[in-house]
């Protein structure tokens, strides 16, 4: 059996953990593909049924925009597992892959899977605990985001800079986190960006004083006569003041 | 204190703060054991008294009736600090000395004051006797917003003139002239408070720079638009009941900077 084909199995993450004799079973129980350029792996759309090991080779993860026109989505080359969640659901592809060159890939169909699970409890536990984990870790960030959804609504963005060492953390564990995280980021560091400028055009509108106006408005005012009479009545009542304070200090 | 000070609080336009402003102030500087006394004359519209407690059933003689020569300052008084409510913060008023010259709400007698006018020398007279007769550091003065004969008047009497402006245009210009005006009359200090302010960090020394340079005057502070002040401000003196909040602290720079000047 190939080394290198159990030192990538183990790798990908929901066999993660496992021992290698049990990995070796996996392996063994799989379907080895060899594809040529061009060739489809999986047709978006369609019922998953197994997960591919991309051995060797470089395949496209691809959909189609509203046009029909294909858009890669991503890139999978050695050591890489697409369409894991078909071990466990038959859920239709979210997306299709085609191999870019020639590859090899190893294929192992749900069935396959389920019946290793049937014969090795060792192997099922492992399955669970690995899921548990990462459903833990998904909760946590959906108790997060909703944390910060709501500091958002309050205009503090201030966690920010605080979790950012997060992203790091979720990359080497989960890669939809860290994608999630991200793009969570990103949409906050915009919408701060563009309440931010929309406050300083606020505070610049602010200080448009029209001094022509100004002028005018104060000789309006200051024009009266009965303006003139009390300027003069105030003049003495601060005279008046400043008498009786310092006839009171002395 | 060798002087009391004649403090008038006013703002170009409605709807800034000023009445709200001028209750929490004279209540800061009361707590700092001054003796104050707080007289509205907003004749047109008075509102103050509510913020202090008193209500319309229990209002006895007014500014009105003094200027009518029926009642002495000094009936007119309305010790705040012996009227504690159940408001929240306010029992913090109950060893001050805090006293509040209301204006008739009778609609009758607002006619009849406006209709005759008010006298410049009765009502110095007023300010005057209220500082006598209580023994008064400072008076408070709130006056109805604009620049309309009584609150030229005021703003004549004074010797500190706190203007309280909102960032926004129609406010600034109206505040460039009310300021301009005062120095006209030779008001000794003219200080300026930015009210429902939506500054934030390195914004908030701009704006005050860009103000103090616009009406040369020195902002005394920068009061953040606030969901908790408007949502409480009409029935309890927020810098009492909520001291720790933002609104609180930069009133009591006000307060504080009221009470250092000379």
């Amino acid at each position: 059996m190939n080394r290198n084909l159990i030192e990538q199995i183990k790798k990908i993450d929901i066999f993660n953990g496992l021992s290698d004799e049990a990995l070796m079973e996996i392996t063994q129980q799989g379907t080895l593909r060899i594809l040529k350029a061009g060739d489809a792996l999986m047709k978006k759309g369609e019922t998953g049924n197994s997960l591919f090991l991309i051995h060797s080779g470089l395949v496209k993860i691809i959909t189609e925009d509203s046009k029909g026109d294909e858009v890669i989505l991503n890139k999978c080359g050695a050591g890489e597992a697409i369409g894991e969640m078909a071990l466990l659901d038959s859920s239709p592809r979210s997306a299709g892959a085609v191999a870019l060159e020639d590859c090899e890939a190893l294929e192992i169909s749900r069935e396959t899977f389920q019946k290793i699970l049937d014969a090795r409890p060792d192997v099922s536990l492992q399955i669970i605990r690995k899921y548990s984990h990462r459903l833990r870790f998904a909760t946590t960030y959906i108790e997060r985001a909703i944390d910060w959804a709501q500091k958002i609504a309050e205009g503090d963005y201030s966690f920010i800079e605080q979790s950012q060492p997060l992203l790091n953390e979720a990359g080497s564990d989960n890669a939809k986190a860290a994608q999630l995280l991200s793009a969570f980021f990103t949409m906050v560091n915009k919408v701060k960006a563009r309440e931010e400028d929309l406050r300083k055009e606020v505070a610049k509108l602010s200080f448009e004083i029209d001094q022509e106006r100004r002028k005018k408005d104060f000789e309006e005012i200051t024009g009266t006569e009965f303006y003139s009479n009390l300027k003069e009545q105030a003049k003495t009542l601060r005279m008046k003041r400043a008498q009786q304070n310092k006839s009171e200090e002395s | 204190m060798s002087v009391a000070k004649i403090v008038s609080v006013h703002s170009f336009r409605g709807g800034t703060g000023k009445s709200n402003t001028t209750a929490n102030l004279a209540a800061q500087v009361a707590l700092a054991g001054k003796r104050v006394g707080v007289v509205d004359t907003d004749i047109q519209s008075p509102g103050i008294h509510v913020l202090f407690g008193l209500d319309e059933a229990k209002m006895g003689k007014t500014l009105n009736d003094f200027m009518h020569g029926k009642a002495s300052m000094k009936e007119v008084a309305f010790p705040v600090h012996e009227h504690v409510s159940a408001a929240p913060g306010f029992e913090k008023l109950k060893n001050a000395k805090l006293w509040l010259f209301p204006s008739s709400i009778n609609g009758r007698e607002i006619s009849q004051i406006l209709k005759e006018g008010v006298d410049f020398n009765k009502l110095n007279e007023a300010l005057q006797n209220a500082i006598s007769e209580m023994n008064l550091d400072y008076l408070f003065v709130d006056t109805h917003p604009g620049l309309n004969e009584e609150t030229l008047l005021s703003i004549a009497t004074s010797d500190v003139l706190v203007l309280i402006l909102r960032p926004d245009d129609q406010d600034m210009q109206g505040t460039a002239v009310t300021a301009d005006v005062a120095r006209s009359l030779d008001v000794p200090h003219l200080v300026l408070m930015i009210n429902k302010s939506l500054a934030i960090g390195g914004e908030i020394q701009i704006l005050k720079e860009n103000t103090e340079k616009q009406f040369n005057a020195p902002v005394a502070g920068l009061l953040p638009l606030s969901f908790d002040v408007a949502r409480n401000a009409s029935r309890e003196l927020f810098s009492l009941s909520q001291p720790d909040h933002e609104w609180s602290k930069e009133l009591r720079k006000v307060a504080q900077f009221v009470l250092s000047l000379e």
